[in-house]
């Protein structure tokens, strides 16, 4: 039995309510989401630190998926969805209508529940990002993709057979190719929704390993049902439940002294 | 009983009998035709064969036999014909190819199996194959050489295959003159024609330009004086040798050696030897033009004519219809208008093809064609170039007719590939029209070819819509030759299922088109399985490369 009580490398205590700007990857700031009649996300307001690991919790239907798809506006491919509220990177909204989507996503990557290679060799899955930029020389292009499978723990299991097709490889090492897919085009943020839900077990381990290095250069946010995980891996925790952020704060203090009875209730497995 | 009912035995009964109904269907129809089709180039015996009429007057007839059947004594008697001495109420009958067309009346006879006396397969009887009037069959009894006879008896036969191999080559050496340079030198003549026209019609003829013209068509004039004089040197030479025959009247004729194609003798065939004349016969029947108001030779310009034709309906009807598709499916809102155009796609299918026909008689050819003519042909008006039926046409009418089977079949490619990689796109910065082109379409291909694969099906198949848009009994020149700009899409062309047609029920010699009919019908199928391999073979490879993801 995993504990629940946190063991990541803890960094110092962030007053989540008053960062400052060098502390601040994104600000979310009275987000509302409607699919159609109904809401799916009431009111959130929050800030994400830069260079940290996030994770929003919560029982299934709770929106920290939805919320989470927010952040690089996955959502607006949801034809009858609508978005108020301001989401800001580096002071901007992004919701504001002068911004380039394409450009937005390139800044905020995202990884999916199930790994999504393309169809493709491991080597072109890498590039895909650079070469949507035009980046098409070839020792620049070598480069990334040594840097980028580095980065995410893949380099020794494939160096030999980068022309290999993505499929041949095991769900964990797809996992791990689709975030060096992410990471290639060097992202501020990096989005993961629920990256280890279709893995096994040591799989999973070795994600939550990288999860832990990524953030010395990029803001992770991380989608998890599994409270262990969140626990493990994440610096502050959101709580969130029926569409509304409940609780927000350090990971440490909201696993054991959290201030909401939900919460409580919630991480000592009563309900969800 | 009841219990056996209850078990569902019945049901796994009805449903594995309907499969073995519809793959006895197929298997049998394949079976029949190509069984029909192929013994046509068995080499057939020649049998003589002597009758004796009712009054004790005897006949010889020497042929191949072609059909039997079983008749009625009363029948026979009702049409006139007089037999004594049969008890049985039916009698046998067959059919013999006695050939000989300008000899004899009719290059087909029924003879009553009860009167003939004597039936043997002389080991000397030669089949000439012949480019005018058809199969010759009798004794060799001379070759002759300016004339003079050069080899009889035990020699005969080399000395014959000899002459034939040099008047055939003679001949071929000649067509390729008259059809490759003579050929080259009338299209030039012709273009000259119209060049002067155009600058006639622009008011540009000056005197210059007249002379320039006249000096090229000199040019071309002297050219041909001189391949004129070279054919006719070929001709002379080829009409050197001629063989005599003893047909079956026992008169000799003289046949001139130009006249024939090939000399076998098959009563005196090994099985190794029937087996090469087999394939040789099939190999001519693919690559040989039609002689002889097509109940002859082969059908290489309706294969090409077919192939050509499928072709370039693919080049057309792919792009279209995928891009159809993918607004359809990407880009059109999720509305009524957009289901109501996708009805109106999948019901186009179900139009009979020949109001497809009419429609490109109407708009393609009268319209669009009669357009480009007068814009951009007006020197060789009044006669036609593109406001006629064509190959063009014809290849963009089955586009339009087989353009809703793409585009289903590909919207539903498009449906079938997973959201995920879609986002997975996205999500690195890829704009829609990107992950398009770069992951949705590869994906998508094997399903463009699975849609490409049931067109060619049906455009290869199709003759109705073509008999109005460009196909033709006989075209004398392919729609792809060696004079610029090497492909005439103007040009009426051949088709397979237009010359089963034309064999069949507009021959002129219905007995001799029957074998043929048999032949052509299995080409056809043959062409229409060999496409649909490619495309498969291709589809399969794509699949291949992109395999979904499998968890």
């Amino acid at each position: 039995m995993i504990s629940v009580t946190p063991t990541s490398s803890q960094a110092e205590i962030l007053d989540l309510e008053n960062l400052t700007s060098e502390q601040t990857a994104l600000e979310i700031r009275n987000l509302n989401l409607h699919y159609g009649d109904a809401q799916a996300l009431y009111d959130i307001s929050m800030n994400i630190p830069k260079n940290r690991v996030t994770a929003f919790i919560g029982p299934s239907g709770c929106g920290k998926s939805t919320l989470l798809r927010c952040i690089n506006r996955m959502n607006d491919l949801v034809e009858i969805s609508r978005t108020t509220g301001q989401i800001r990177l580096h002071d901007k909204n992004i919701y504001d209508k002068d911004v380039d989507v394409a450009a937005l996503r390139r800044r905020i990557g995202m990884v999916f529940q199930r790994p999504n290679p393309f169809p493709k060799s491991i080597y072109e899955n890498v590039v895909y990002g650079m070469r949507l930029q035009g980046v098409n020389d070839r020792r620049t292009l070598d480069e990334v993709v040594e840097r980028s499978l580095k980065g995410a723990a893949l380099w020794e299991e494939v160096k030999d057979r980068l022309n290999a097709s993505a499929f041949g490889l095991s769900g964990g090492q797809q996992q791990r190719l689709v975030i060096a897919r992410a990471i290639a085009i060097e992202p501020e943020v990096l989005l993961l929704d629920e990256p280890t839900s279709a893995l096994d077990p040591i799989s999973t381990l070795t994600i939550e390993e990288l999860i832990t290095e990524l953030k010395s250069k990029y803001t992770v946010v991380i989608v998890t049902h599994n409270m262990q995980q969140a626990a493990r891996v994440s610096d502050q925790t959101a709580f969130m439940y029926m569409g509304k952020l409940i609780e927000y704060a350090d990971t440490n203090t909201l696993f054991t002294t959290p201030e909401k009875k939900q919460t409580e209730d919630y991480i000592t497995g009563r309900y969800g | 009983m009841k219990h056996w009912f209850k078990s569902g035995k019945p049901w796994i009964w009805l449903t594995a009998g309907a499969v073995s109904v519809s793959l006895i269907a197929v298997l049998g129809l394949m079976a029949m035709i190509a069984w029909r089709g192929l013994s046509f180039f068995w080499p057939a015996a020649i049998h003589e064969i002597e009758v004796q009429a009712n009054d004790g007057t005897t006949q010889t007839i020497i042929g191949e036999i072609y059909d039997s059947e079983e008749i009625p004594i009363q029948r026979l008697q009702e049409s006139g014909v007089q037999l004594d001495n049969f008890d049985e109420p039916t009698l046998r009958r067959i059919l013999l190819k006695v050939g000989n067309r300008e000899y004899v009346p009719l290059d087909f006879a029924w003879v009553m199996v009860p009167q003939i006396v004597r039936d043997e397969t002389p080991a000397d009887l030669a089949r000439l194959e012949r480019s005018k009037d058809g199969n010759f069959y009798g004794y060799v009894v001379a070759v002759l050489e300016n004339g003079e006879p050069v080899a009889t008896g035990e020699t005969i036969r080399d000395e014959l295959d000899r002459r034939i191999e040099r008047a055939v080559e003679i001949g071929e050496e000649a067509d390729a003159l008259q059809s490759a340079e003579i050929g080259a030198i009338n299209y030039q003549l012709n273009q000259l024609r119209l060049e002067r026209r155009r600058l006639e019609l622009n008011d540009k003829l000056t005197m210059e330009a007249e002379q320039a013209i006249a000096d090229r068509e000199q040019a071309l004039r002297d050219e041909y004086q001189e391949l004129e004089q070279e054919l006719f040197a070929l001709r002379e030479q080829a009409s050197r040798d001629a063989v005599v025959m003893r047909d079956m009247r026992g008169v000799e004729v003289t046949l001139p050696m130009y006249r024939i194609l090939d000399a076998t003798f098959p009563n005196d065939m090994s099985l190794l030897a029937e087996i090469g004349h087999f394939f040789k016969q099939i190999g001519n029947f693919i690559t040989e033009d039609p002689r002889e108001a097509n109940t002859d030779g082969g059908v290489f310009p309706a294969i090409f004519g077919t192939v050509f034709m499928v072709l370039l309906m693919s080049v057309l009807v792919t792009p279209f219809g995928v891009i159809a598709a993918i607004y359809l499916h990407e880009y059109a809102g999720r509305n009524a208008v957009t289901r109501l155009i996708r009805i109106a796609v999948i019901n186009l299918a179900g139009v009979p093809s020949i109001v497809y026909g009419v429609f490109g008689l109407g708009f393609f050819v009268y319209m669009v064609g009669g357009s480009l003519d007068q814009i951009f042909y007006p020197e060789a008006l009044p006669s036609p170039t593109f406001g006629t039926p064509g190959v063009m046409w014809s290849a963009i009418t089955l586009a339009i007719l087989t353009l809703p089977v793409v585009i289903v079949s590909t919207e539903e490619g498009l449906s079938r590939i997973p959201s995920t990689l879609r986002e997975g796109s996205l999500a690195l910065g890829a704009t829609k029209a990107e992950t398009l082109w770069r992951i949705i379409l590869p994906m998508a291909s094997p399903a463009i070819m699975t849609g490409l694969i049931l067109a060619v099906a049906r455009a290869a198949g199709e003759v109705a819509p073509l008999m109005l848009v460009g196909v033709v009994k006989s075209a004398p020149m392919l729609p792809v030759d060696g004079n610029f700009p090497y492909f005439h899409l103007d040009r009426k062309f051949m088709h397979l299922g237009f010359h089963i047609y034309d064999v069949g029920f507009q021959s002129p010699n219905v007995e001799a088109a029957r074998p043929l009919v048999y032949a052509t019908s299995f080409l056809l199928v043959t062409v229409i399985v060999g496409l649909n391999l490619t495309a498969i073979g291709v589809r399969n490879h794509l699949r291949e490369k992109y395999r979904s993801l499998e968890h």
